[in-house]
């Protein structure tokens, strides 16, 4: 349950390290809450130090402090229910950064994911990932 | 008073059969539509006004699979009970297939009973709560049983904040 000002770390390897959300998107019910496999708008709150390499080139992805970007939640503190009755609960929220067009910043994920993202379609996300739940 | 128990313990926990009726049954609106048996006896007057539905639900809702490892694994008089502390495999049809975790806590209700297990991978803990009587719920195995046969409490929730008691119960098990 990701609302305004829910905090996520970041799995992947864009750079960033901790997000806060701003926007859930698509979710005009619950209240305006993601949970796993919904698309959230997020500032970058802390972000790791961009090398010297990547601060020259021109195509590489840079996140800083302070960026607005896009993610997709991938585990939550929130129980998940699945069809059958099954909750799946893990010990933080965590989240994938995106661009505008759904597709990952990152090349790799750096934790367990969860396996709702499958039904809702992230497919290539619970791919790359190390352990799916 | 004793023979009364015994009844309803056989009763509730026999381990004969029930002859169901097994007709061809079809049902028109879907083919993947799980048909279960009929019953054997046309419910009670009583039954259908809704007196003693809860115990009839209980006993007739869960497939006889289901029923024995209900039986094995949660009922109080099994010599198996699973105890909250142990270490317990769960195979499944669906994503995970498999889940290993400390039990950390048994929810007894009749034919929803659940469990839930808590363990840690990739650094992350994680519990997953499981309903006994679920289709995709295939195997429970006990990989360990709880140090000294048993803890001191019933629901095992402090284990979220101390990790170091996790690794102490599972050995050094991830």
């Amino acid at each position: 349950m990701i609302g305004l000002k829910g905090t996520l770390n970041v799995i992947d390897n864009s750079g960033a390290l901790l997000v806060e959300c701003v926007n859930v998107l698509k979710n005009k019910v619950n209240n305006g809450h993601g949970s796993v496999g919904d698309e959230i708008v997020c500032v970058v709150k802390k972000a790791r130090p961009i090398s010297a390499a990547a601060q020259a080139s021109v195509s590489a992805v840079k996140v800083r402090k302070g960026d607005v970007r896009r993610a997709v939640i991938v585990r939550t503190r929130k129980e998940i229910r699945r069809p059958d009755g099954t909750i799946v609960r893990f010990d933080d929220n965590a989240a994938v950064l995106l661009n505008n067009k759904r597709e990952m910043l990152g090349t790799r994920i750096g934790g367990i994911v969860s396996a709702d993202l499958r039904l809702k379609g992230w497919s290539k996300i619970v791919s790359i990932a190390p352990r799916v739940v | 008073m004793a023979s009364a128990t015994r009844q309803i313990f056989k009763r509730l926990f026999s381990s004969t059969p029930r002859t169901a009726n097994t007709q061809a049954a079809t049902y028109p609106f879907s083919k993947t539509a799980i048909l279960p048996p009929l019953p054997t006896k046309a419910p009670t007057e009583a039954l259908r006004a809704g007196k003693g539905l809860m115990q009839h639900i209980n006993k007739t809702l869960a497939t006889p699979e289901k029923k024995e490892l209900l039986e094995k694994f949660f009922s109080r008089r099994s010599k198996n009970q699973l105890q909250p502390g142990s270490i317990v495999t769960v195979l499944q049809d669906q994503a995970p297939t498999q889940f290993t975790g400390v039990l950390i806590a048994i929810r007894r209700r009749g034919h929803n009973t659940s469990f839930r297990l808590r363990n840690i991978l990739q650094r992350t803990g994680i519990e997953m709560q499981f309903f006994v009587n679920s289709p995709s719920l295939k195997e429970v195995k006990l990989v360990r049983a709880p140090p000294r046969g048993r803890m001191r409490r019933a629901k095992l929730f402090y284990l979220r904040d101390a990790p170091s008691k996790m690794t102490g119960l599972a050995g050094g098990k991830k």
